[in-house]
């Protein structure tokens, strides 16, 4: 068997990853490879396989085969939460803020156990998006919009190395999508590697220096922005493919 | 007048209740003594409930087995010549003991299933009551000889303190990161874990120390009533008073279940305690109430409304 | 000409303080296919979700054989021939093919009708009438869509909307169901549908509107559509 090895300049390697839903297969023997300090985009059609290529890295769905390495470890079959602790978080398409807690108790939670500043680094996150004085507002009680971005700042709360991005930005009005914008490129400025579902193509060409395209639970492309934008695959993939027109 | 009682300070409210809990035995008769007793009972088994139900989300329908398998076991230990605060303690350690393996095994299952399954295992606790009778006597039950027993004082004072040990686990598992994992964990299990919440490890710790206080409450319960029977240990009355208790009062706080219990068994004595068949239907509407009318409980009376969001600023939508 | 069977004018929906359409036109003539195109997020199901009532519209008109139908109760709309084949082939899984078909019907309070639409519906689908008694959830997905398709037809309407008709169904399917959209359509029926597979649609398609971002874009015939390369190059945010 050949020796599968993550380069360390990538931060998150997949091969092969395979999972199927009673007789449907939703991923297709996907490989993947996240380079350090990138923001990579994911896209595809819907019904592609991306949620479920991200549910099946962030843990939370342990039905696949195959082999993922984050920062050189293994995880394939890692809990959720093990996997959050070593530094790979990842965020909801439709907000899951904590309803009956406040704001400030969404963010602690997902900070380190025994971090006794905590409290103070969710201030400080808020602080940053304008949302300080939020802190004791419960989660049901905010707009969608800042559900989401609060959302947002939870998983920053444990200084992840990599983080996956399902739609961050849908549901969410102009100007805090601007925010949110702001803060990814700030944090990859940082240092921060992400991973970004995303529909809105101007977003992806402004923002990945590197794009998968999922169709189908298969990765058909991969590369800069501009060189998928003319690819006929993917073009095809969204399109769709007439019966009429021979092969392009 | 709300406004006032809004502003009582938690402690001082509670240092009041203790003096007179502890004075109390100098001046009232052996019959509310009883009832003090059982109020206490019914605030310890109130509060275990609540950790694993009001705070961790986890409904059980059956937690009375707890208490079942203390009170048996409890009673045992007793008979078996051990001084009844070490049979007491090994009541309480013999249902955390079966509690791990349990939880592990129960709370698997979500929602509905796992109420049913709680349920189920009260049912279960009954039968092999019954049939183990070589060990309980089955359905004719275990006497325990009075001398045997604590007085009543011992067994009122113990009893309080199970239920100030219960409430202040609660209290301080409400302000702890424990207590905010385990609200996370009733708010959306699958995000808790997905922001590193161990959810498996925080629940079955939660399930153990719920069913650690009923196993000790139903030792002492033994020693207070000197008999013993499959149906009274593990008795449904108890389970669903359990529940009411603490909706009632108010689900997943520190003293909705104090002021559930109180108002409850006060209720009783001035009303329906003369009909004991009647308490059940009594139960019964009182859920109608907090069902229909008092969603959060008596204590959402009593508290501060939660804050709104503050007004949208100029760019945001509201 | 004559006037459109189906006319959406200057349509504008928001999803509480999000807008997702901002002034779309659409027309549908009877006896034709429309089809209903581009990337996500366009708005096209918000669109036919208008017609239907299963959203408020804000601004704009929708109007249905001369009569404006903006924002009636839903389940007015079948009533007036118009019906819908949701997104997913929402069946009811328990209950028989049979069974399944005549709650399509459930306005037609006429048992001898009923039964002759649950006939008819059987002969225009074979597969189905094989799998009469089955219960709905134990037919594949090709089979389900043709049950929801089937549905929609037992109130005889005269349009029928379909939303994403081929998600999620093999191309052996996606070819079963076309034809058979096509069949409807020489049968005198009028449809109007939402497609993701743009390419097959159009190519069925008498007319297309490719919307983006709650806009429309480009309209045309299908076969003009299918040919123009800007309508492709939307979907990834080109043109």
């Amino acid at each position: 068997m050949i020796e599968r090895v993550c380069a360390p300049d990538h931060i998150l390697c997949a091969w092969g990853l395979t999972r199927e839903f009673g007789g449907v297969q939703a991923l297709r023997g996907v490989d993947l490879h996240v380079a350090r300090g990138t923001i990579t985009g994911l896209i595809g059609p819907n019904g592609s396989g991306k949620t479920t290529l991200f549910q099946v890295i962030s843990g939370m769905d342990r039905g696949a085969t195959g082999t993922i390495s984050f920062d050189s470890e293994s995880i394939l079959g890692w809990r959720p939460s093990e996997i959050y602790r070593r530094g790979l978080a990842r965020t909801f398409q439709l907000s899951r803020v904590f309803p009956e807690l406040t704001v400030l108790e969404n963010l602690v939670v997902a900070g380190h156990r025994r971090d006794r500043s905590a409290a103070e680094r969710a201030l400080g996150l808020l602080e940053r998006v304008h949302l300080r004085e939020y802190a004791a507002v419960l989660g049901k009680n905010l707009s969608y919009g800042q559900q989401k971005l609060v959302e947002f700042l939870r998983v920053l709360m444990s200084d992840p190395a990599l983080i996956l991005l399902d739609e961050p930005a849908a549901g969410v009005n102009p100007t805090l999508r601007q925010t949110l914008w702001e803060m990814v490129r700030h944090l990859n400025g940082l240092g921060t590697t992400f991973l970004v579902i995303e529909h809105n193509m101007e977003v992806i060409a402004d923002l990945c220096s590197d794009v998968y395209v999922l169709s189908d639970g298969e990765i058909i492309a991969q590369g800069d922005f501009a060189s998928i934008r003319n690819n006929e695959r993917v073009l095809e993939a969204y399109f769709g493919k007439s019966r009429k027109h021979g092969a392009a | 007048m709300f406004n006032g009682l809004r502003r009582l300070n938690g402690r001082w409210v509670g240092a009041v209740l203790v003096t007179f809990v502890l004075l109390a035995p100098l001046v009232i008769n052996d019959y509310h003594q009883s009832f003090l007793l059982q109020v206490f009972m019914v605030i310890a088994l109130a509060q275990a409930w609540n950790l694993i139900s009001g705070m961790t989300g986890y409904v059980s329908f059956g937690h009375a087995a707890f208490f079942g398998v203390g009170a048996y076991a409890g009673a045992l230990f007793l008979t078996w010549g051990f001084p009844w605060w070490l049979a007491v303690i090994k009541g309480a350690g013999i249902a955390a003991l079966l509690a791990v393996p349990l939880g592990f095994l129960t709370l698997r299952l979500r929602g509905p299933y796992f109420a049913i399954a709680m349920l189920g295992l009260n049912e279960v606790g009954r039968i092999v009551a019954t049939l183990w009778v070589n060990v309980t006597h089955g359905g004719s039950g275990l006497t325990l000889s009075p001398e045997l027993l604590p007085s009543l004082d011992v067994k009122y004072f113990t009893m309080f303190g199970l239920a100030l040990a219960a409430t202040l686990l609660v209290a301080w598992v409400h302000r702890s990161r424990f207590g905010l994992e385990l609200r996370a964990i009733r708010e959306d299990e699958e995000a808790a874990e997905m922001v590193g919440v161990n959810t498996t490890r925080d629940k079955v710790i939660a399930f153990v120390l719920s069913a650690v206080i009923p196993g000790a409450v139903g030792a002492v319960y033994v020693m207070y009533t000197s008999y013993l029977n499959p149906a009274s240990a593990f008795d449904n009355a108890r389970n669903i008073e359990m529940i009411v208790v603490v909706l009632f009062g108010g689900s997943g706080t520190v003293w909705g279940p104090i002021l559930g219990a109180g108002t409850v068994m006060i209720l009783r004595e001035l009303l329906w305690a003369q009909f004991p068949s009647a308490h059940l239907a009594a139960l019964g509407v009182l859920l109608l109430v907090v069902v229909l009318y008092l969603p959060g409980g008596l204590i959402s009376i009593l508290r501060v409304r939660q804050q709104k969001r503050p007004d949208a600023r100029p760019g945001e939508s509201p | 000409m004559t006037a459109p069977l189906l006319s959406i004018h200057d349509l504008e929906v928001s999803y509480g303080a999000v807008q997702v359409l901002f002034g779309v036109n659409l027309e549908v003539h009877a006896g034709e296919i429309v089809s209903i195109i581009g990337p996500n997020g366009a708005g096209k199901s918000t669109v036919i979700k208008a017609v239907i009532g299963l959203v408020e519209v804000q601004r704009g008109s929708v109007e249905f054989d001369g009569r404006d139908i903006t924002n009636l109760p839903a389940h007015v709309i079948p009533s007036l021939g118009v019906t819908y084949v949701p997104q997913g082939r929402i069946v009811f899984a328990q209950m028989t093919v049979t069974d399944n078909l005549e709650m399509g019907a459930f306005l037609q309070h006429d048992s001898r009708k009923r039964r002759e639409a649950v006939d008819s519906v059987f002969e225009q689908f074979p597969r189905l009438y094989e799998r009469r008694s089955q219960p709905a959830g134990k037919l594949s997905g090709g089979e389900q869509q043709m049950l929801a398709i089937g549905r929609a037809l037992m109130l005889n309407p005269r349009l029928v909307i379909l939303d994403e008709p081929s998600l999620g169904l093999s191309p052996k399917y996606v070819d079963l169901i076309f034809e058979h959209l096509l069949t409807l359509k020489s049968q005198g029926r009028t449809l109007l549908m939402v497609e993701q597979n743009a390419a097959r649609a159009l190519e069925l398609s008498d007319r297309g509107y490719a919307l983006e971002l709650g806009y429309n874009r480009f309209v045309d015939t299908g076969k003009k559509l299918l040919a123009n390369d800007d309508v492709r190059r939307m979907y990834l945010g080109g043109a």
